[in-house]
């Protein structure tokens, strides 16, 4: 049966949607409310991103799944641009994702990980996190934690096109899926009462999809929840996130492989290193609005020279450093990338910091350097040399999580995923991971309500996913709040107590229970809870350490933290702008 | 159509007063006034839209178990039920119907309350998917004066509200092809089932509207199994006794000499069903579970196929 339909006014719209509908034979029906002809389709998920490819592999995959359902998924982008991403050799996307290794198992159960370039990723065999401050530091490594294998690392850093493209390639395979791409969401109706209140979908081409389950996997600004009503709350931090694809030379023959990440939290926020290949690593900074400006605006060899010495230098001399790229760029005075070595040699002679010393950036000495390095050359990443062109770009930090990943009552039938639900600051590296988990579980209830003979649009399907995730994303999403917020405090007790390293390694323990725990792999079930309690046991001790140091310096430093976390936490819920809407 | 013609046949009977019936009017007022709150899934049915896929499994198993018994190896477990000719008695909103037909069974939904059917017919033609479901508005005696019989007969949250349940009991079994499966789930008659199911969800909780259940009608597993200890299927009702010893009798549905407490796995099963509040998800309790089966549980039980 073929009905007329308005589509797109381009040509490929018009060849994409003839062959999307030559290729399926969807019953059609003439919805009372709109009188329009419909398509029926049991799962519509907006949005093409990772989490919502995610979702359609693992759909398509499932055997129970793809026998009783229709996916479909919409996608505003083109999606054929994604799957035929070839990047020149020794070049690299910025938008880059640490996967866990939960994710990896997750993404080889759905089929979805032997599509992906895996040499194009890099494990994390090793975890540096320091405080900017006091210098207080956490390493972790792959071997320590009970990994099955430690060289698979904790995690897998990932370019997310390489993830995206490897969903696509693998979707061909999978009959049971559509993809309409190129195809934007023009409005979500909710059918007449009569038809069980349906989610009529409305493409900008003229289609109309009505959803038994309505998947917003369309981000921040999700259509999907803007239908289901489903209120989210929020800030944005005072902080924007630099990224860029940094070129650096090889680490030397008597150091580890370039497969360390390191992190230093600095109090205007955490700057990333994380490698990729051997001389190329991929950088997160997250910094203040002002400083982020000042340090893309002029050369990148600027930026460059102020990542090797966000890595190095004494929290004094960065304030030194900022202003002096601020005033520059506010006045509109040039600043080479010459000059500003000159100024970090300055730095680093008055902190009499060895030219020789991995904490020397001024002096760059890479040629040759097969000699013995510095013996504290592993505790900083490897010198960056240049920026890969066309890879930096900044964009706002911010923390969002809906009330509810279910709509109910008027939006009922929605459920979210991924950023739609939830998005946190990229420290820790989890929102990719979260999303990922977030499909896992929609996927898993989905097969127990077909398994029962369930509805998988119905409240009852839905209700353990949201039981589920909510509460994990929750908890993990306040411990990284938690931390951002307590690095990138003014609050005077607070930064003393971080200076004399009490409150620091406690908290940088919250993070690296968070990280690790992810980290295990979740068929290897034994190990996991071994993680978790070796993790346990160093809790406790780090937390006896920091009871003797609180009885050394005095014993109010306790109640002094308390009432300083309540500040923050009060400067904080009355400082942000509440998103909701 | 079978299912059509059951339904022609029976708007024929339905003119005639039904002789047998077990129907209590009041009930049906109270639950035809609830018949709108069907399918809010967080209202007044929460607990029963929780609790249907714990019942559906259940269901699942046992014809799987049987299924196994009887040779037929590696059936998945999702298809079990294609295919098969199923009754819903006292089906309401249809919660039950509509997972029996996605599973591929060829399912009649039939209640006596009028507005429950028609919410159960309007809830279900939202869905393509269910055309192998039909409603109708009627009571279970009805059926009896038409020839068909089911593979599965299921009657769930119904028996603590009939009136006369070993009458209600009868026509649910000869309902049932020889071989067939009756499932029932219902509630103990025990200080923890009023404790639970009245005072705490009707009294305090208000989760389930006053008035719902009535403690003198709940059933105990042991009574349940008694019944179909003695219960033998219908054409033995026309023998006269006096000539008993001299015909071949149906058997019972449950071996007379088996101890109620436990009786035989081929025969029949009465598994607990546990509320878990954290979860908020009803649990299959364990078979042999100690106290599992005091409030609500579920039965099984197999015709026998001679």
């Amino acid at each position: 049966m073929t009905l007329p339909l308005a589509l797109g006014t381009s040509s490929a719209h018009r060849l994409t949607a003839k062959r999307l509908l030559a290729s399926t034979s969807c019953p059609r029906r003439f919805s009372t409310a709109q009188n329009e002809p419909h398509e029926e389709c049991d799962v519509v998920i907006v949005g093409g991103g990772p989490a919502g490819l995610t979702l359609a592999s693992a759909l398509g995959s499932s055997r129970i799944a793809s026998q009783n359902l229709r996916v479909t998924l919409v996608e505003g982008g083109d999606l054929s641009k994604v799957k035929q991403w070839s990047p020149p050799s020794g070049t690299y996307s910025n938008r880059v994702s640490s996967l866990t290794n939960a994710s990896q198992t997750f993404l080889k159960a759905i089929g979805a990980w032997t599509h992906v370039d895996t040499h194009r990723t890099a494990p994390i065999e090793e975890m540096q996190v320091w405080d900017g401050v006091s210098d207080a530091r956490i390493t972790f490594s792959a071997s320590e934690i009970g990994l099955e294998r430690p060289q698979d690392g904790m995690a897998r850093l990932t370019e997310n096109f390489n993830l995206q493209r490897g969903l696509l390639r693998h979707l061909e395979h999978l009959p049971g899926v559509r993809l309409i791409e190129r195809t934007k969401v023009k409005s979500i109706i909710r059918d007449a009462e009569d038809q069980g209140g349906w989610p009529l979908v409305h493409l900008d081409n003229g289609r109309v999809l009505r959803a038994r389950l309505l998947v917003g996997a369309d981000g921040f600004n999700s259509p999907v929840r803007s239908y289901a009503q489903i209120p989210s709350f929020g800030w944005t931090y005072e902080t924007q996130g630099i990224v860029a694809t940094m070129v650096h030379p090889p680490r030397g023959p008597f150091q580890g492989p370039n497969t360390t990440a390191y992190q230093r939290f600095l109090p205007t926020g955490p700057i990333a290193f994380l490698p990729l290949s051997p001389t190329v690593s991929s950088l997160v900074w997250s910094t203040r609005p002002r400083i982020a400006s000042a340090l893309t605006a002029f050369e990148p060899g600027v930026l460059a020279s102020m990542i090797n010495a966000a890595f190095r230098l004494p929290e004094i001399s960065l304030r030194y450093l900022y202003n002096r790229i601020i005033e520059a760029h506010s006045t509109g005075t040039p600043l080479t990338h010459a000059e500003l070595q000159q100024e970090i040699l300055w730095r680093e002679q008055s902190h009499a910091i060895d030219a020789n010393s991995a904490y020397a950036s001024a002096i760059v000495n890479v040629i040759g350097d097969a000699g013995v390095p510095a013996a504290d050359s592993e505790s900083v990443p490897p010198l960056v040399t240049s920026l890969q062109p066309g890879t930096v770009a900044t964009f706002p930090l911010r923390f969002s999580h809906t009330e509810s990943y279910i709509g109910e009552g008027q939006g009922s039938r929605t459920v979210l995923v991924g950023d739609a639900a939830h998005i946190v600051h990229p420290l820790a590296g989890q929102g990719l991971n979260m999303g990922l988990a977030d499909v896992e579980c929609l996927t898993r209830c989905i097969e127990n309500a077909l398994e029962q003979g369930g509805d998988v649009g119905s409240y009852t399907a839905l209700l353990p996913y949201a039981r589920e995730r909510y509460f994990e994303n929750h908890t993990l999403m306040a411990a990284i709040d938690k931390v951002h917020k307590l690095y990138t405090t003014t609050f005077e007790p607070i930064v003393w107590t971080r200076t004399v390293g009490v409150e620091v390694l406690n908290e940088l323990d919250s993070v690296k229970t968070a990280l690790m725990m992810t980290a295990g792999a979740r068929d290897h079930k034994i190990n996991e809870s071994a993680v978790g309690w070796n993790l346990a046991a160093k809790g406790v001790e780090s937390l006896a350490a920091g009871v003797n140091a609180a009885r050394v310096v005095g014993g109010g430093i306790r109640e002094m933290i308390g009432t300083g976390l309540q500040e923050v936490l009060k400067a904080t819920s009355a400082r942000p702008r509440s998103e909701r809407d | 159509m079978r299912v059509s013609n059951v339904i022609r046949t029976l708007q024929r009977q339905l003119h005639s007063p039904a002789s047998r019936g077990t129907i209590n009017a009041s009930e049906i007022a109270h639950f035809s006034r609830l018949s709108s709150q069907w399918w809010d899934e967080q209202g007044e049915f929460a607990f029963l839209h929780r609790m249907n896929p714990v019942r559906v499994e259940f269901i699942k198993n046992k014809l799987l178990e049987v299924s196994r018994e009887g040779g037929e190896e590696g059936m998945p477990s999702s298809t079990v039920l294609r295919d098969l000719d199923v009754l819903d008695v006292g089906c309401g909103g249809g919660l039950l119907s509509e997972s029996l037909a996605r599973l591929g069974a060829n399912t009649l939904g039939i209640d006596a309350s009028e507005s429950n059917v028609k919410i159960a017919t309007l809830h279900a033609s939202a869905d393509p998917k269910l055309r192998n479901l039909t409603y109708i508005n009627a009571p279970a005696e009805s059926l009896l004066d038409s020839p068909k019989r089911y593979d599965v007969v299921c009657s769930m949250e119904v028996l603590e509200h009939v009136d006369n349940p070993a009458s209600f009991l009868s026509t649910c079994a000869e309902l049932v092809k020889p071989g067939g499966h009756l499932f029932l789930s219902t509630i103990s008659r025990t200080p923890l089932a009023y404790f639970l199911t009245i005072f705490l969800a009707e009294d305090i909780l208000r989760k389930v509207s006053p008035g719902t259940h009535t403690y003198s009608k709940f059933i105990t597993p042991t009574e349940l199994i008694s019944f179909f200890q003695k219960y033998r299927s219908s054409d033995s009702n026309a023998v006269d006794p006096r000539y008993l010893e001299h015909v071949t009798l149906p058997k019972a549905w449950i071996s007379p000499n088996a101890s109620p407490a436990s009786p035989p796995r081929t025969e029949a099963e009465v598994r607990g069903l546990i509320y878990h509040p954290l979860r908020g998800q009803w649990l299959l309790a364990p078979r042999d579970a100690w106290a599992a089966t005091d409030a609500n549980y579920i039965f099984w039980v197999r015709k026998p196929s001679q």
